[in-house]
C-alpha cells in the first residue's frame, strides 16, 4: 500500500521548506552545513523523480553509437540493467582502442549526453 | 580566510589531558628551551584529509624564545591514496621553504607516536583569505596575483629529485606520464570498465602520453584554494600533502584547470586572470619555458585524477569508514568534473589536438 504523500511528495515539500523558512535563519557557523542538507535533499528529490528519465537520455545516447533503438519501455532495474551493459560494452571497445582513429565525433556526443543526464540529476546548474 | 572556527563540531581530543602536556616536554626538548606552553586557538579550515589546529607557542629559552602563531598538522581520520603522509609533508615543506618558495616555515616535524598518537608537524600560521569562492570575487582580474603565483611555482619547480632530504619521498618516476596513467588505473579499478567517460580519459592519456622530460618537485593541488591572500597579495601556498616528482607541467594543468575556477570560468588561471600572466611569471624563475601542449596533456589529467579523489572520497562515506556529508556530496561531483574534462577535449579539439603531432609520444 502506497502512503500519501509519498517519499518523493515529503521529499519535496521537506526540501522546498527547508531552503525557504530555515536557511535564511541559520547562524553563519552552521551555514556551511545546512546549505550542504540543501543540496543533498534536493539531489535526493531530482533522482528519485528524473532517474529514469536520466536512464532514457542515456540510452539514448548509447544507440548514436551502436544503431540500437532507445528501448522506450524498460523501466527501474531492467532499464538500468540496460544502460549499464551498454556502458560496459563501450569501455571497452574505449579501451581496446576501437575509437582512437575515428568515431571519435559520435562518440564525444554520446559521452556528453550521458554525462549531461548525469548532472540533470546531481548538478543542473553545471549544465551551463 | 583560513578561518578560525570554535570548534563545534567533532572536537579534537588531540591536545586533551596528557597529549599536551607530552607535546610540550618534546617541544622544549626539541627547541632547546626550558619551557613550551602551548595554547590552542581553534580548528582550521582546509581539513577534509588532515587535521589543522591552530595553536600559539609560548617558548622559553633557546634559539626560538618567544610566542610564535602556528599551526599544528596531524594526520586526519583517514588518508586517501594520493596523500603522502605528514612526515613527508614536512620534508617537503622544509625544500619548498629553503628554496624560497612561499610557503609557511616548518618548524618541528614528529613520527614518534608516543608523542601524539599520529605524526604530526607544526609550521608558522600564515594570515589571508583562502576560499576559492572569495578569492575570485574581484571583478577586476588579478595579473599581478597570478604573476606571483607563476613565479612561486617557478621557484619550487627548481627543486630536483637529488636535493638532499627529499629521499623519504622515494624514487622519481622515469617517464611521469606512463606512471601517472598506471596509478589512476589502480585508483579507478572497475569504474574504468563501467564509466565509458573515464574510459575514454584514461584511453586518451595513453594515446597521447608525453616523452618524459624534466621531472621535478610539484605540488600537485596547486590551485586556487590552497594559497592565501592578503590586501590583494600571496602570502603562503598551503596543503603540500600530495606533493611528488613529476612532470613540471602538471602543476600548471592542475591550477588552470576548469575545476578550480570558481566564480571566474572566464579567467583560465585560477580564475584570477589569464594564462599568459601565470605562464610569465613561470618562465621568470623555473629556467624553462611552459609548453602549452603538455600543460593540456596534463590538464585532462588533473581532471581525471580529480575524478579519482572525488569517488573515493565519496566511498570513504559510503563505506562507514568516515561518516560525513560533505564526502558524500564530494562523490556526486563526479559528472561535474568530468563533463568539464569533456568541455576541455572538445577545446584543445578544436585547437588542432592533441593526436596530430603537437607533442613527441612514447606511443
Amino acid at each position: 500500500m502506497r502512503a500519501n504523500p509519498d517519499a518523493r511528495g515529503l521529499l519535496e515539500i521537506a526540501a522546498s521548506t527547508f531552503r525557504a523558512d530555515v536557511l535564511p535563519h541559520v547562524a553563519p557557523e552552521a551555514r556551511f552545513a545546512a546549505l550542504m542538507v540543501a543540496n543533498a535533499l534536493e539531489i535526493a528529490e531530482r533522482e528519485l523523480k528524473g532517474l529514469d528519465a536520466a536512464g532514457h537520455s542515456m540510452l539514448g545516447a548509447l544507440a548514436l553509437l551502436y544503431g540500437e533503438d532507445a528501448d522506450d519501455v524498460l523501466s527501474g532495474d531492467d532499464l538500468r540493467k540496460r544502460v549499464e551493459a551498454l556502458q560496459h560494452r563501450l569501455c571497452i571497445e574505449i579501451a581496446a582502442g576501437d575509437f582512437d582513429q575515428e568515431g571519435q565525433g559520435v562518440l564525444m556526443d554520446a559521452l556528453e549526453a550521458i554525462v549531461e543526464a548525469r548532472l540533470g540529476i546531481s548538478n543542473p546548474k553545471a549544465l551551463g | 580566510m583560513h578561518v578560525v572556527k570554535a570548534s563545534d563540531q567533532s572536537p579534537p581530543s588531540l591536545l586533551s589531558g596528557d597529549n599536551r602536556v607530552r607535546l610540550e616536554y618534546w617541544l622544549a626538548a626539541q627547541a632547546g628551551a626550558s619551557r613550551v606552553t602551548v595554547t590552542e586557538d581553534g580548528r582550521l579550515g582546509g581539513g577534509a584529509i588532515s587535521l589543522n589546529l591552530a595553536v600559539t607557542l609560548d617558548i622559553v629559552g633557546g634559539p626560538l624564545a618567544g610566542r610564535h602563531a602556528c599551526v599544528l598538522r596531524a594526520e586526519g581520520g583517514g588518508r586517501i591514496s594520493a596523500s603522502i603522509g605528514k612526515l613527508r609533508e614536512f620534508v617537503v615543506l622544509r625544500a619548498a621553504f629553503a628554496a624560497g618558495v612561499m610557503a609557511p616555515e616548518p618548524l618541528f616535524g614528529c613520527d614518534d607516536p608516543a608523542v601524539l598518537g599520529h605524526d604530526f608537524y607544526i609550521m608558522r600560521r600564515a594570515e589571508g583569505l583562502g576560499a576559492g569562492h572569495a578569492v575570485t570575487r574581484s571583478e577586476a582580474a588579478q595579473p599581478e596575483l597570478a604573476r606571483e603565483l607563476g613565479r612561486q611555482l617557478g621557484l619550487l619547480h627548481r627543486i630536483t629529485p637529488d636535493t638532499e632530504g627529499l629521499e623519504r619521498l622515494g624514487e622519481a618516476p622515469d617517464c611521469p606520464a606512463q606512471e601517472t596513467l598506471a596509478q589512476y588505473r589502480r585508483w579507478f579499478g572497475d569504474l574504468g570498465r563501467r564509466d565509458p567517460v573515464i574510459a575514454w580519459g584514461l584511453r586518451w592519456l595513453e594515446v597521447n602520453a608525453p616523452l618524459p622530460g624534466a621531472v621535478v618537485l610539484c605540488h600537485r593541488d596547486f590551485r586556487t584554494g590552497n594559497y592565501l591572500v592578503k590586501d590583494g597579495a600571496l602570502t603562503a601556498i598551503l596543503d603540500w600533502e600530495f606533493a611528488g616528482f613529476s612532470d613540471p607541467m602538471e602543476d600548471l594543468g592542475w591550477f588552470c584547470s576548469r575545476s578550480w575556477r570558481f566564480r571566474r570560468p572566464d579567467r583560465e588561471a585560477g580564475g584570477i586572470a589569464d594564462r599568459a600572466e601565470f605562464y610569465a611569471g613561470y618562465e621568470e624563475t623555473s629556467g624553462r619555458r611552459v609548453d602549452p601542449a603538455r600543460v593540456a596533456y596534463w590538464e585532462t589529467a588533473a581532471y581525471l585524477r580529480w575524478a579519482a579523489v572525488a569517488v573515493e572520497q565519496g566511498l570513504r562515506h559510503s563505506s562507514g569508514a568516515e561518516r560525513s556529508l560533505e564526502l558524500a556530496l564530494t562523490g556526486r561531483m563526479l559528472p561535474e568534473i568530468e563533463m568539464d574534462m569533456l568541455r576541455h577535449l572538445r577545446t584543445i579539439g578544436a585547437l588542432g589536438g592533441m593526436a596530430a603531432d603537437a607533442v613527441e609520444k612514447v606511443a
